[in-house]
């Protein structure tokens, strides 16, 4: 099974790399969503305040588009019925898939921090660094297990450009949740202190245990014929 | 005065919603078995 | 209502549960009409529908008229019947989508009927989930001043009911029954992961921001017949929700029998197009009954 995942992770990098999408398109993408934010938010005080709040977002708006790029690549060339076929540990897949979102996950969130940091003013502090990277991988993760598993289901059927973010969203709300308040804790947002930070790591960890075995368990089910 | 108006209105929104909703059921189950034989039906 | 003539059956059902129905309201009972049953009703289904339209009405006497205000709370209590009833329902059918569903996953007791009765269930579970949350948000109104508060309880009903219109969205995409099953019966596994995830989260969010608490009590004092009513509800909608999911998946059983068909008869009206004309017999007419 892990051999798969390398194997279908290296794939989907290699392409990503190769194409550059993500790199010409998400991620300016997100980065001006982060500037619309400013727009309708207004005010300095306003945005500084909500700043981990809007990471969070950007990066699951991000999130649906990564996910029907991750799922468009296999659609081509009839390329998951020729993995079908060949009788390719689901599973496998599935991690695999999961891992190369998670790299382009993080690659994003790094964006997004930076733009946040630059445009919101929002400030990151030596000490809490453990915590603030331990968040950010942690609530990748998360949302590349569920993204992948949910992209799985709705991939290759008609609607499901507007069928996947009313999946996903509602799914992702613990992490989104978790995420934002943990990096409340790590920016010392609104006198959130690094302490709190790490219960919410804990929801986290909890989210990303249940759908690492639960996706891989799913997936085959799912896109099964 | 506010008070009996919303007990009002959750009571009539329940109780229609479920008539027009058992009503749906009903009609379309009709209309699905005009077009099956019996032997669709195995509970009747 | 028009209820079509069907030839097959017919034997006669004095006026079924529609028109008592508006006896709930008020309106006078229909006169008895001789109807054909209605093609998804047995003699248990009717027993079932005649013991709901009773019960919701003994509901409404005692709710409405019978039942003490409240001590703290007043008439507003008397939405709490309904709300209690619909949110008892909603989970309920959300418990047997995900039954159904692990039920048709299980190699051992795999069956499409497993399925349609997930889905039938989901779909009035959508219905008393909007109920809950209507009634909810009134009753919040009258009792805290709010129509919404960021709980933990309510946060997650809200969460289940977008859920399960995800869900019932994954049941019309299309494909075989199959895969249409398979599909959706993960889908509805993979929520019951989440509800407590979801409630968790959202508790322990509340909890840390220490929100002023809600102005007025939410404690209610039960007297006798305030506690008769609640269960006449919880047994009222239970009989309602057991009544609305047979229907439904008989409803759903026809349909998807109809679907198999459907391949069948253009076959055979293909068949009929290639033979010369003399031979040619009339096709079925429901190839163009009204579906």
């Amino acid at each position: 099974m892990f051999r798969v995942a390398r194997f279908i992770a290296a794939k989907d990098l290699r392409i990503e790399m190769r194409s550059r999408i993500v790199t010409n398109q998400v991620l300016p993408f997100a980065a001006i969503v982060m500037v619309m934010f400013a727009f309708a938010l207004n005010t300095d005080e306003i945005v500084v305040q909500v700043a981990p709040g809007l990471i969070w977002l950007a990066t699951l708006f991000s999130l649906l588009i990564l996910v029907q790029r991750s799922f468009a690549i296999e659609s081509a060339d009839g390329a998951t019925d020729a993995l079908k076929a060949a009788g390719v540990d689901p599973a496998g897949i599935f991690l695999g898939k999961a891992f190369a979102l998670a790299v382009q996950l993080l690659v994003l969130e790094v964006l997004l921090l930076a733009t946040a940091i630059v445009l919101y003013r929002a400030e990151v502090h030596l000490g809490s660094l453990v915590l603030l990277v331990t968040t950010f991988v942690a609530a990748t993760c998360g949302l590349a297990l569920v993204g992948t598993l949910y992209g799985g289901l709705a991939a290759g059927v008609r609607g499901r450009e507007t069928l996947l973010p009313l999946l996903l969203l509602p799914v992702v709300a613990p992490v989104l949740i978790g995420a934002t308040r943990a990096t409340e804790a790590a920016f010392g947002t609104r006198g959130a202190v690094v302490a709190d930070g790490w219960s919410w790591l804990g929801l986290l960890a909890v989210f990303v245990a249940l759908f690492g075995v639960g996706g891989t368990l799913a997936f085959g089910p799912l896109i099964e014929d | 005065m506010e008070n009996i108006g919303f007990i009002l209105a959750t009571y009539i929104a329940t109780f229609v919603g479920s008539f027009f909703l058992a009503a749906y059921y009903l009609r379309r189950g009709n209309r699905l078995a005009e077009q099956l034989p019996p032997e669709d039906k195995p509970w009747i | 209502m028009a209820v079509t003539q069907n030839h097959i059956t017919g034997t006669a059902n004095p006026s079924a549960n529609l028109s008592a129905n508006s006896a709930d309201q008020g309106a006078a009972i229909e006169p008895a009409r001789r109807r054909r049953r209605s093609a998804t009703g047995t003699p248990f289904t009717f027993a079932l529908g005649v013991a709901t339209i009773v019960s919701m009405a003994l509901l409404v006497l005692f709710g409405l008229l019978l039942s003490p205000p409240d001590v703290t709370q007043g008439e507003s209590v008397r939405i709490l019947y309904i709300h209690v009833g619909t949110v008892w329902v909603a989970y309920v059918a959300f418990g047997v989508t995900a039954i159904a569903s692990a039920l048709f996953l299980w190699k051992r007791t795999t069956s499409l009927t497993w399925d349609r009765i997930a889905g039938a269930s989901a779909e009035v579970g959508v219905l008393f989930m909007a109920l809950t949350l209507f009634a909810g948000s009134l009753w919040g109104r009258l009792s805290w001043g709010k129509f919404w508060v960021w709980d933990a309880r309510v946060t997650t009903t809200a969460f289940l009911f977008i859920t399960y219109i995800g869900y019932l969205a994954v049941r019309g995409l299309g494909g075989s029954h199959q895969q249409r099953g398979r599909r959706s019966a993960v889908v509805a596994l993979l929520a019951v992961l989440e509800i407590p995830l979801v409630h968790f989260s959202v508790e322990l969010w509340r909890g840390l921001h220490q929100e002023a608490s809600v102005a007025g009590s939410t404690k209610v004092q039960l007297e006798n017949l305030m506690l008769f009513s609640l269960f006449l509800a919880l047994i009222a909608f239970t009989l309602l929700f057991v009544w609305l999911v047979i229907h439904r998946q008989r409803v759903l059983a026809m349909q998807d029998a109809l679907e198999d068909k459907g391949l069948d008869y253009a076959l055979a009206a293909r068949q009929a197009e290639s033979m010369p004309a003399t031979e040619r017999v009339t096709t079925h007419a429901s190839q163009e009954g009204t579906a």
